[in-house]
């Protein structure tokens, strides 16, 4: 396979491409079905974990979404430029996948201008139990599932995923207001759901 | 009033710390996504054929040897015969399927 590297990044040691990677490549480009198969083996438990923990509760969207990112992936290997490893450029297309679908999610809905986020947090109390990991963990994949899918989405990405309230406004063209209208209301559903699950 | 960065530090902790597991693949569904990656292959034209394959080193199957080595063109060698194979289906369905033919994707997939 051609590359065509640029020579500061291959003398400063930052290209990380194997050579097995390489006959990977392009062996996927020429569509042989081995290094396909082999391929799909590698960025699956790759960008498995990834995804799933991204999307969960939906655990239904985990297939059709690791589909889009494999041809995504194969799509642009001819413009993989070696500047990385294969596994972070796959793992970087699955961010970007994964970033669009929320995105899309929180674009579709319309947030109302009147909202308090001040009543949520007077009115609704802490989290007030210290459960055990696993126990917490069922706990919150049910609470998420419990709630409408787009307040689990804004709750993943600002909180699980670090976003800030003006990133993730900049990405769904919402102005930081309405996401921040959008999180009070996420938190607040959740907040109900966990306590409903308590009682 | 609980000050807003509390609810943050609440919901982070809660969220961040859930989910951590790093779930490795089931291979019924790697068995999926490598038959629909290469039905998309297919979209744009055939696959190499299976000299191409033998050429740079991989080892086909029973099935794909028999084809490999049959005195036909490189044309009857290039469709996916996975496509009509049962360890295709048991695959697909099963993670752990009673497939055990050396080379065969499908068996790959069961052992990773």
């Amino acid at each position: 396979m051609q590359t065509n590297l640029p020579a500061n990044l291959a003398s400063q040691g930052r290209v990380r491409t194997s050579p097995g990677e390489r006959q990977l490549i392009q062996g996927v480009l020429t569509k042989e079905r081995k290094a396909t198969a082999h391929f799909v083996d590698l960025c699956t438990d790759w960008i498995y974990g990834f995804v799933h923990r991204r999307l969960m509760p939906r655990s239904e969207l985990v297939e059709d979404m690791m589909q889009d990112i494999l041809f995504a992936a194969w799509q642009s290997l001819p413009n993989f430029r070696e500047e990385s490893s294969l596994r972070s450029w796959v793992l970087g297309i699955a961010r970007h996948k994964v970033e669009d679908y929320y995105r899309r999610r929180i674009c579709e809905i319309e947030i109302p201008d009147e909202d308090n986020e001040s009543e949520e947090l007077a009115v609704m109390p802490l989290f007030d139990q210290q459960l055990d990991s696993a126990l917490e963990q069922a706990r919150v994949q049910k609470t998420m599932a419990d709630i409408p899918e787009v307040y689990g989405v804004v709750l993943i990405w600002r909180y699980r995923e670090d976003k800030s309230v003006r990133e993730i406004a900049e990405l769904t063209g919402k102005t930081e207001k309405a996401v921040e209208r959008l999180l009070a209301r996420a938190r607040q559903a959740f907040r109900r759901r966990w306590n409903d699950a308590r009682s | 009033m609980m000050p807003a960065r509390n609810v943050d530090n609440e919901f982070r902790s809660l969220l961040a710390s859930s989910g951590e597991l790093v779930e490795r693949a089931p291979s019924s569904l790697k068995a999926r996504l490598y038959t629909c990656f290469v039905r998309r292959q297919q979209e744009s034209g055939p696959l190499s054929s299976l000299n191409d394959s033998v050429a740079s080193g991989h080892g086909v199957c029973v099935f794909e040897k028999l084809v490999q080595i049959s005195p036909v063109g490189e044309q009857v060698k290039s469709p996916f015969f996975c496509h009509v194979c049962h360890a295709r289906i048991l695959a697909e369905h099963f993670d752990n399927p009673p497939i055990f033919w050396p080379n065969c994707p499908y068996v790959m997939f069961k052992k990773a």
